[in-house]
């Protein structure tokens, strides 16, 4: 599994991206990191995750997962985000900074 | 025509020193209605160190959203409460009271509305959370991840920032994405960049022109996150980049992220703003600052672009300091400046 992760916007406008793949992951990350995607729900989202009005300052996401037989990509607006994404966005989020 | 325009100046501003707060109130409002402030806008400089008892109803509240992701959250501290031991909620708390005191003082506005809209604020929003937004209702702060930021309460123009973004959407409303969006987040930065100015009595030599000094921990290459005065020098370091943003329309950059650039591209008015601001030297909110708010709040809408934004700046130019005057002339060399 790979997953390619990009947040953009917010007050800084700062990108912030990471490509991670399962197998280079250590397992305990891989396994946490599959639980996430699974209680998201994350290939029952819609593509396009959207506010009806762009609000200021806030991040945009997107977020691609290949599988062995599926890819998905959903992109979000932060303030559109469901609740059972949100701890999945975390924890890529924080994943991405160490890796930069 | 309402009775108050007919008090004379000087008496106003004896109410202002002198009367009770609502008085006060009163005749802040009358003094800087803009009928009566064309003749009269000397007078703002002359009595602001005075003025401080002189303020609209001021009411802000501020809650703890306590790491979660709920708002408004749990509130802390409510108006005239006493200080809180928590830095953040002060900062929050005396942020939207700088901002305020800046709005009513400077352009006779009681806060965001115009009606005494209640601020509320919500820090420590979210895990690590490294931003700060306005919401359509209320403000909201993060902690920032202790890598890269600190809390964002910690600069009074982010503060200044976000409280704008309410002020526009009740005013031009302008659409937040591509060239509505970069105006938008352009008068953000002007407006949060003189509510420093204001509350530390900088001219336009002496103020930084920075958006967001002092939210970077320390060790990172950044003087902050932008610049009006240099668009594209905030940040050169090997975690965060370059600052990308352009000083002119030669420039402007094309892209689907962050709404079509709305952080990148706000660099270019932000650059005509310090244009006008140096040309006219002083103060940049008793010109420059009188010249956008007029913009912002009865020229430019929702669609409004940058050339919409020369030309309603440089009308609101005209309506406040004449046809041809220095005023007016400096605000279109300023966006000729940056290629408009």
């Amino acid at each position: 599994m790979r997953i390619l992760f990009e947040r953009t916007g917010g007050f800084a406008g700062l990108k912030l991206k990471a490509a991670l793949d399962e197998e280079t992951l250590p397992s305990a990350q891989a396994r946490r990191l599959r639980k996430l995607l699974e209680e998201s729900h994350f290939f029952d989202l819609p593509l396009r995750l959207e506010a009806l009005t762009a609000r200021p300052d806030r991040f945009q996401y997107r977020l691609t997962v290949e599988n062995d037989n599926c890819i998905h990509t959903v992109q979000a607006s932060e303030d559109a985000v469901p609740p059972e994404m949100r701890p999945l966005l975390d924890w890529l989020t924080a994943t991405a900074r160490q890796q930069k | 025509m309402p009775a108050s325009f007919i008090i004379p100046t000087y008496i106003l501003q004896s109410i202002i020193v002198n009367g009770d707060k609502r008085q006060q109130a009163m005749a802040w409002a009358t003094l800087t209605s803009s009928e009566q402030f064309r003749g009269e806008r000397k007078i703002l400089t002359v009595l602001a160190p005075l003025a401080s008892t002189a303020t609209g109803t001021k009411r802000r509240t501020v809650y703890d959203a306590r790491h979660g992701y709920s708002l408004p959250g749990r509130l802390v501290r409510g108006e005239r409460d006493r200080k809180s031991k928590d830095v953040a909620v002060n900062e929050a708390y005396d942020g939207c009271g700088a901002t305020f005191d800046f709005y009513f003082r400077v352009f006779g506005r009681r806060s965001i509305d115009a009606r005494g809209f209640r601020l509320d604020s919500t820090v420590h929003y979210g895990m690590n959370y490294d931003n700060a937004f306005w919401n359509g209702r209320q403000m909201v702060y993060g902690d920032g991840d202790g890598e890269i930021f600190r809390r964002f309460t910690v600069a009074l123009d982010v503060i200044g920032h976000e409280l704008t973004h309410g002020v526009t959407q009740c005013e031009a409303d302008l659409d937040y994405r591509d060239q509505p969006g970069a105006l938008n987040e352009s008068f953000s930065d002007v407006f949060g960049s003189l509510v420093k100015q204001y509350k530390r009595r900088q001219s336009v030599e002496e103020a930084d022109w920075l958006i967001g000094k002092g939210l970077f921990m320390p060790g990172i290459k950044a003087k902050g996150i932008r610049s009006l005065k240099e668009p594209g020098t905030a940040y050169d370091d090997p975690l965060l980049g370059k600052d990308p943003q352009p000083g002119h329309m030669r420039d402007y950059v094309r892209t689907s992220d962050d709404n079509g650039g709305v952080h990148i591209n706000s660099g270019i008015p932000n650059r005509a703003f310090y244009g006008l601001a140096s040309r006219l030297r002083g103060h940049a909110w008793e010109k420059a600052g009188q010249i956008w708010y007029r913009a912002l709040c009865e020229k430019l809408h929702t669609h409004s672009t940058f050339a919409d934004a020369l030309n309603m700046t440089a009308r609101a130019a005209g309506e406040l300091y004449g046809l041809n005057s220095l005023e007016q002339k400096a605000t279109r060399e300023a966006w000729a400046e940056v290629g408009l």
